[in-house]
């Protein structure tokens, strides 16, 4: 391991609570953070330091799990346990809540917008997966209800260009799903995790997916193209598999567009980098450890978040309430 | 096993897999009785419980006993009440019953009467090649042959429902100014839809449902009450058996509402699907198109001449269609000719708007599936529904496409199959439900007969909001 991870920054995020996930802005001014103490907040660099720039306390009932920025960054979406999902809309430095999308049975736990910005998808206990549609006039409405998951769906997260989702649950699976003739349908179902599935990332050009989950293994598939051998078209198939270096679940991971280094958060307290051996076969592609912080928190790490333009910035946030800021230098 | 409730009833809590005995939360109520405190229960090898006192007498423990109805007014799960309708509502029971009556005096016996959708009728159709008069004509047969003793076509209940629900839209457009809940209304016939809002929107969407009884229970009140009457029977005395489309119609026959409490009995006593009766047909080893054809029961059928009858509009029962026609006649003295449908979101959601001098004076929609059902109850919570009347359904496609329906073929995808169904049921030529005369003389000798509050029973009924439960035990990790 010739590379380094080291703290930038640490701050109290959600104090005396869960810090359960974070996202970036897509221009990279701000960090969004929920938790446990059902508030959404707005962080901002200021000089060298992070500031609470806004807290949105007045959304959710229960825990919010999940925040996602839509593609044009003026819209922010919260999931959830109150069973509902919260769109926000962004005025200069304040945030005015617009609808609340209802109708999952109970929580809700994970919330992302398609490119577009014309789609949004959620996921529940309920064992469903739903596709909004948003108009011009911010309305939004379901166009699809998918039952494809025999437990509770963990997370949602769509292809970085096309319109395709995929989705990761409690059952072991992830499914890939498509419009077809005005629904949504399983176009696959990726089987091989042998315990929950809890995160996904799509890489950059979104050829290829990774899934992290509770039987320790980050698993890496790609879709099959046409003439790929016997494969049909639209099959997905696991290349690579990562054992041995997690002790514990691995809640999530991420794929960072600018350099392609894939981060995990681990149970085990840890953050972790892998890179892709650039010689390596596409279909057969080695990963490497190249840093590895072993008490990155003293929590459980919940989410791990690369920035947008900044190549090599990482935010973490753990089970303590605390964000993590990183910087990620690689030898090369 | 994978459940055949359509897709409404099987989202979350409302589809668990389980069956009463593994994790039922419902509280059973047990009758109490004053004894000692210290007692051992004594397993035997029957299974059965006995309560040890002190004294070493023994005393035989009751079941605690988990009926569908305590299932339906629970609001845990509902696949639970699966295992329990297959075992008073299948096929087999029919068997059991026809198999009773040739075993037992004719003072036992029980008269059997079958009551055969539209849609189920098409559905086979398909299957066997033939048409749905056909069809209609052929199962008449291959019932009676089987012991059953009249074969009724619910089309003909269905004109009851149709009427009853144009004039319920009349009288809830009259109050709608002063009672917000009058209008949209929401139709009725889809159990699974019921189920749902009484289970998850309760005491805020019920009241906007239509309370007109759907086809099904319509036939119920005939046939127990009408029939029964004519033929000097108790209503015990008949077994009533509907062949629906759908699954969800078996939860709609078991609901309190349609059970005669004085009787003992129920209006519907066994709902089988279209599916069932194919079943039926293979363990009889015979094909439909085998079958000699037998003429139609006409006392309750819509016929003319030995041709079934259809009605116009979707095939779901058409009330949109119906509904329509008739409030713009009646309101606003306009004769509608023809319907025109605009698709919206998708293909399952539909609308129709009746414009004068541009305003809008009607404004009804069809929604079909869960998603549409979603969006629709989200735009009423919002008070952003524009409609006056919606036709809902719980399945993509309605009742043609109904989870009781025949499966396709190996080499035949389910579009073709629904294609092929539909333009089956449309071919039956079409009856205007105020064209009925036979339901006209219903009305008149039958129904006012009754009394008006009788009468309203007859052909309405109730819907009852399910309470959430906040019970520990429903919490699932």
């Amino acid at each position: 391991m010739k590379d380094t991870l080291d703290l930038v920054h640490r701050f109290n995020a959600h104090p005396d609570s869960r810090c359960w996930f974070v996202a970036w802005n897509p221009r990279g001014t701000l960090l969004a953070s929920c938790g446990g103490d059902r508030a959404i907040r707005i962080w901002g660099k200021e000089g060298d330091s992070w500031e609470c720039k806004c807290v949105l306390s007045d959304g959710h009932q229960r825990t919010v799990r999940k925040v996602a920025w839509s593609p044009c960054g003026n819209y922010l979406a919260s999931a959830s346990f109150d069973a509902t999902t919260c769109i926000w809309k962004k005025n200069n430095n304040d945030f005015e809540s617009l609808t609340v999308l209802e109708g999952h049975e109970n929580e809700v736990k994970c919330v992302a917008w398609a490119p577009s910005g014309n789609l949004l998808a959620t996921c529940s206990r309920d064992k469903s997966v739903w596709v909004w549609e948003v108009d011009e006039e911010d309305e939004y409405e379901c166009v699809s209800v998918v039952n494809s998951h025999t437990q509770d769906v963990k997370h949602v997260v769509w292809h970085p260009t096309q319109e395709l989702l995929a989705s990761a649950s409690y059952d072991n699976t992830v499914c890939i799903y498509k419009e077809e003739d005005d629904d949504w349908e399983v176009r696959a179902t990726l089987e091989g995790h042998t315990s929950t599935v809890w995160s996904l990332a799509f890489d950059p050009n979104g050829q290829r997916l990774a899934s992290c989950s509770d039987d320790r293994t980050v698993k890496i598939w790609k879709e099959c193209q046409p003439g790929d051998g016997d494969s049909a078209e639209g099959t997905w198939k696991c290349v690579c598999t990562l054992s041995g270096f997690h002790d514990r679940t691995i809640y999530d991971i991420a794929w960072c567009r600018l350099t392609g280094a894939l981060a995990t958060a681990c149970g085990d307290d840890g953050v972790r980098i892998f890179k892709e051996d650039a010689t390596s076969d596409p279909d057969q592609p080695i990963f490497s450890l190249s840093a590895h912080v072993p008490r990155a928190h003293s929590q459980d790490i919940n989410c791990v978040a690369w920035h947008p333009k900044e190549a090599g910035l990482l935010a973490t946030c753990s089970d303590n309430g605390e964000i993590g800021i990183w910087k990620y230098k690689s030898e090369e | 096993m994978a459940s055949h409730f359509s897709g409404v009833l099987q989202l979350t809590d409302l589809d668990d897999f389980i069956t009463p005995s593994q994790e039922c939360v419902k509280p059973v109520k047990v009758e109490k009785k004053q004894g000692r405190s210290v007692a051992k229960i004594q397993i035997e090898d029957d299974g059965s419980y006995f309560q040890v006192n002190q004294d070493g007498r023994m005393q035989k423990l009751e079941k605690a006993k988990i009926t569908l109805n305590d299932c339906l007014a629970c609001s845990g799960c509902i696949t639970s009440a699966e295992s329990v309708l297959i075992t008073q509502q299948s096929h087999e029971e029919l068997y059991r019953v026809l198999h009773h009556n040739k075993q037992s005096s004719s003072a036992e016996q029980k008269v059997v009467v079958v009551s055969v959708s539209p849609q189920s009728r098409a559905s086979l159709a398909a299957r066997f090649g033939l048409s749905s008069s056909e069809t209609g004509r052929r199962l008449t047969s291959f019932f009676k042959n089987l012991g059953v003793h009249h074969v009724f076509d619910t089309s003909f209940s269905r004109t009851f429902s149709l009427l009853e629900s144009q004039r319920e839209f009349i009288e809830r457009f009259s109050r709608k100014e002063e009672d917000k809940k009058a209008l949209p209304m929401l139709a009725s016939a889809c159990p699974g839809w019921i189920c749902y809002a009484e289970k998850t929107h309760g005491d805020f969407i019920l009241p906007y449902i239509s309370t007109t009884r759907s086809p099904q229970q319509m036939m119920g009140s005939l046939v127990k009450g009408y029939f029964a009457s004519q033929e000097g029977l108790p209503p015990q005395r008949i077994y009533h058996v509907t062949v629906m489309p759908c699954y969800d119609k078996k939860l709609e026959a078991s609901r309190s509402d349609f059970y005669l409490t004085e009787a003992e009995t129920r209006e519907v006593d066994c709902v089988i699907t279209s599916g069932e009766v194919l079943k039926m047909l293979e363990e009889e080893g015979v094909s439909l198109r085998d079958v000699d054809p037998a003429p139609l029961d006409k006392m309750f059928s819509s016929v003319c001449g030995d041709e079934l009858l259809g009605h116009a509009g979707s095939g779901s029962g058409g009330y949109l269609h119906h509904v329509y026609k008739h409030a713009a006649k009646q309101l606003f003295g306009v004769e509608v000719e023809e319907i025109t449908y605009k698709t919206l979101k998708n293909k399952d959601f539909q609308e129709v708007t009746l414009e004068k001098d541009g305003t809008v004076l009607l404004r009804f929609a069809a929604t079909y599936g869960f998603r549409n059902i979603q969006n629709l109850v989200q735009k009423l919570k919002r008070g952003k529904s524009p409609y006056h009347f919606v036709e809902v359904m719980a399945c993509p496609s309605g009742c043609l496409n109904g989870g009781g329906q025949l499966k396709p073929l190996p080499d035949q995808s389910n579009k073709e199959l629904l294609q092929q169904v539909e333009e089956l049921y449309r071919e039956e030529r079409l009856s205007v439900p105020e064209d009925d005369t036979r339901v006209a003389e219903l009305y008149h000798t039958w129904l006012e007969s009754v009394g008006e509050e009788r009468a309203r029973e007859l052909l309405h009924t109730q819907y009852h909001a399910v309470e959430k439960m906040t019970n520990g035990l429903t919490i699932k990790w």
